[in-house]
């Protein structure tokens, strides 16, 4: 009986064992994701379009900033140091970058194929020190998005980094670049068309230039903001502008307060919201912001 | 026997005078050959390895060598300079990561690398202690540095002013220090880095100061050309990057044209490195770029060539010093013949002398030995200080 029970007890424990003795089933760890971190929403749109589920795309700058004049916290740069690729703008966009201590070998100025095409800034001051001493540099139009055949090229540059990374998905990267590069598309012959009349515009700040150069429009800029009354003398000057130029439309970033549109209606001057979607919109993307673009300056151009 | 070891004790202990040259003389002649070798052993491993870990350096035309401590070591000696815009040239080619490196300031006699966050990836050197610079003005220093002068984070660090007597020269820059640096147990440990930007801070490249452009700015207006604003002399430059300033700081001239060290190039491969260095062959080249193994392999031929005719020559001091002292043993003997002659008629037997003898001539050969280890080893100890000391700086 006892021989019996002694039996039984090492069969138990042998049973017991067995699990602890064969060979562990490892699960691998889930591979991570690259992190590509972007300086504005236009390349983070398109590095997401372009990588799909490939890479963690992110764009951390606060909502209603714009993303030129930023100055990221220190937590936020400590986060850009950690990614795998950061895409810039490129043309002096992301002033902050100057400042701050990033890893050269990441970051990608996904419009350095155009660098000669850049727009000089019209009346920037520049300073030096004493009669020999080095200017400061004048600086570039940075809004370079907003022209969708440079937007496409900085894609293609957003798609060149990302096979760099990753070149084992080029063939995902190139087939969504494709799709990305077919909606650029259709926006820059639907603002050809929209374009072709040839009127003058007025716009409210100096970021449409590459659209004026590229739909070869008749724009005067100014310096105003959506969120403040021009200064007396800035009203004169437009009055004096209309008086040569019959400017019957004024683009706008963001929806100018009521007075200034009321003001403006005044002289016969219709505002029409042209967002250069620099932020992430709080609704759609970068694609359904400007076909909305199009589809107001298409209405006002139409009116 | 121990009758045997404390008369010899005695004898040596009454003739201290003698004994103590004798041990000296001994000890020196098996120190100074086994202390060069720990030496050039030390000086092979240190400077090979580090060597060998970088595969690249692209440097203005100059002496290699100078180059080469100057990158590896933050030697005292200053390379000539090269641009900025011949790292981004590397960076372009796609054949190399370009790690760019500007190592000429010093605060307080301790070595600024101005670099990128390549460097560290690079070298593997991780933050210990606070976190890694941000932007410009922060610096972390490597372990060395900070536990010498007791740096934590947060604390100050001052670039010290490149020449006291010029007043165009680099005004002094305080940085923020941000971390501390892991020992490595590298000449990193002794260096503090800094972004490369903030290198050009210190230089006067790039600064920070009130908008001339401004109104209120306008007692520090000298002229205006057009569009440009001519500061005059009374624009007062911050010497620290803050919170509230650094939007201030900005660079003059093209960046490309700034002045760097050297370049840390990483190939891709082998064949990429190769198409690199062809494109800077040639004596017309401005630029030399080199292996960094090769140069150093260079230098130890030499420290080995000269280490073989010092061995020589201390062989042949050996042997003289050899002979002298056992010709001082055996006059000894002779002066000493009554004493052995009293031991004799105590009952010594002339074994038991022999003994005592050889128990002399060993306590004085063993306390050379002995002495011999204790200078080898420090040797071994401060190697690592003496070789930078002589070789590098």
């Amino acid at each position: 009986m006892r021989l019996w029970w002694l039996t039984l007890g090492g069969l138990a424990l042998v049973l017991a064992l067995i699990p602890a003795c064969s060979p562990r089933k490892i699960t691998p760890a889930p591979a991570r994701k690259p992190v590509v971190y972007t300086t504005n929403y236009p390349l983070a749109y398109f590095a997401e379009r372009i990588a799909g589920d490939a890479a963690d795309v992110r764009f951390p700058a606060p909502p209603g900033v714009d993303p030129a004049y930023w100055e990221p916290e220190t937590s936020v740069i400590e986060a850009y140091q950690q990614a795998d690729l950061v895409l810039l703008n490129g043309a002096g966009y992301e002033k902050w970058v100057e400042r701050a201590t990033l890893a050269a070998s990441r970051l990608v100025n996904t419009s350095a194929a155009f660098e000669a095409d850049y727009i000089p800034l019209k009346d920037a001051v520049t300073h030096s020190h004493g009669p020999e001493g080095q200017h400061t540099h004048a600086g570039f139009a940075f809004t370079t998005w907003l022209d969708p055949h440079l937007a496409q090229r900085q894609a293609e540059a957003i798609r060149e980094a990302l096979m760099r990374l990753m070149p084992e998905r080029a063939a995902d990267f190139e087939e969504n670049l494709r799709a990305l590069a077919a909606d650029l598309a259709g926006l820059d012959r639907e603002l050809k068309r929209i374009t072709a009349g040839g009127r003058p515009l007025l716009a409210s700040h100096p970021v449409y230039q590459y659209l004026e150069r590229r739909y070869g429009l008749d724009l005067v800029s100014f310096h105003w903001e959506p969120d403040q009354m021009p200064a007396p003398g800035e009203w004169r000057r437009l009055e004096r502008l209309l008086k040569r130029r019959p400017a019957r439309l004024m683009l706008w970033e963001a929806e100018p307060l009521e007075e200034v549109r009321n003001r403006l209606a005044g002289y016969g001057v219709v505002v029409v919201v042209f967002d250069a979607c620099a932020n992430r919109p709080a609704q759609g993307d970068f694609l359904t912001v400007m076909r909305e673009n199009l589809a107001r300056l298409e209405r006002a151009l139409a009116d | 026997m121990r009758d045997l070891l404390h008369l010899a004790w005695r004898y040596l202990a009454y003739h201290r005078a003698k004994t103590v040259v004798l041990v000296l003389s001994i000890a020196l002649i098996l120190y100074v050959p086994i202390g060069l070798r720990v030496l050039v052993r030390q000086a092979r491993a240190e400077l090979a390895s580090r060597a060998a870990s970088t595969p690249l350096i692209l440097g203005a035309k100059g002496s290699p060598l100078e180059l080469v401590l100057k990158v590896l070591y933050a030697g005292r000696q200053d390379p000539p300079l090269m641009r900025y815009g011949e790292a981004e040239r590397v960076a372009k080619s796609g054949l190399a990561q370009a790690i760019p490196l500007y190592i000429r300031y010093r605060a307080q006699g301790d070595p600024i690398i101005g670099t990128t966050l390549d460097y560290f990836a690079f070298r593997g050197l991780r933050i210990a202690e606070g976190r890694q610079m941000t932007r410009l003005g922060d610096c972390v220093a490597g372990a060395e540095v900070a536990r010498r002068r007791g740096l934590r984070p947060q604390d100050a660090v001052v670039s010290s002013a490149e020449n006291l007597f010029d007043v165009g020269g680099a005004y002094p820059l305080k940085m923020r220090l941000t971390g501390i640096l892991a020992p490595t147990g590298t000449p990193d440990d002794r260096v503090i880095f800094a972004d490369l930007k903030t290198t050009w801070v210190i230089e006067g490249l790039a600064h920070g100061h009130q908008d001339l452009s401004r109104p209120e700015a306008a007692a520090g207006v000298l002229a205006r050309k057009g569009a440009n604003v001519i500061g005059n002399a009374s624009v007062v430059e911050y010497n620290e990057v803050t919170d509230d300033n650094i939007a201030s700081f900005h660079f003059h001239g093209d960046p490309a044209a700034y002045p760097i060290t050297a370049v840390i190039a990483l190939p891709r491969d082998e064949k990429a490195a190769t198409l690199l260095m062809g494109r800077y062959e040639g004596a017309a080249a401005a630029h030399q770029i080199l292996r960094p193994i090769e140069v150093i392999e260079d230098l130890l031929r030499t420290v080995l060539a000269v280490e073989k005719f010092v061995v020589a020559a201390l062989a042949l001091v050996g042997a003289t010093t050899l002979a002298t002292a056992t010709l001082v043993f055996l006059l000894s003997l002779r002066l000493r013949r009554r004493e052995m002659e009293t031991l004799v008629k105590l009952g010594a037997s002339r074994g038991r002398i022999a003994a005592l003898v050889a128990s002399e001539i060993a306590g004085v050969v063993g306390a050379a030995a002995v002495l011999a280890a204790l200078f080898t080893w420090a040797t071994a100890a401060a190697g690592a200080n003496l070789l930078r000391r002589f070789l590098i700086e």
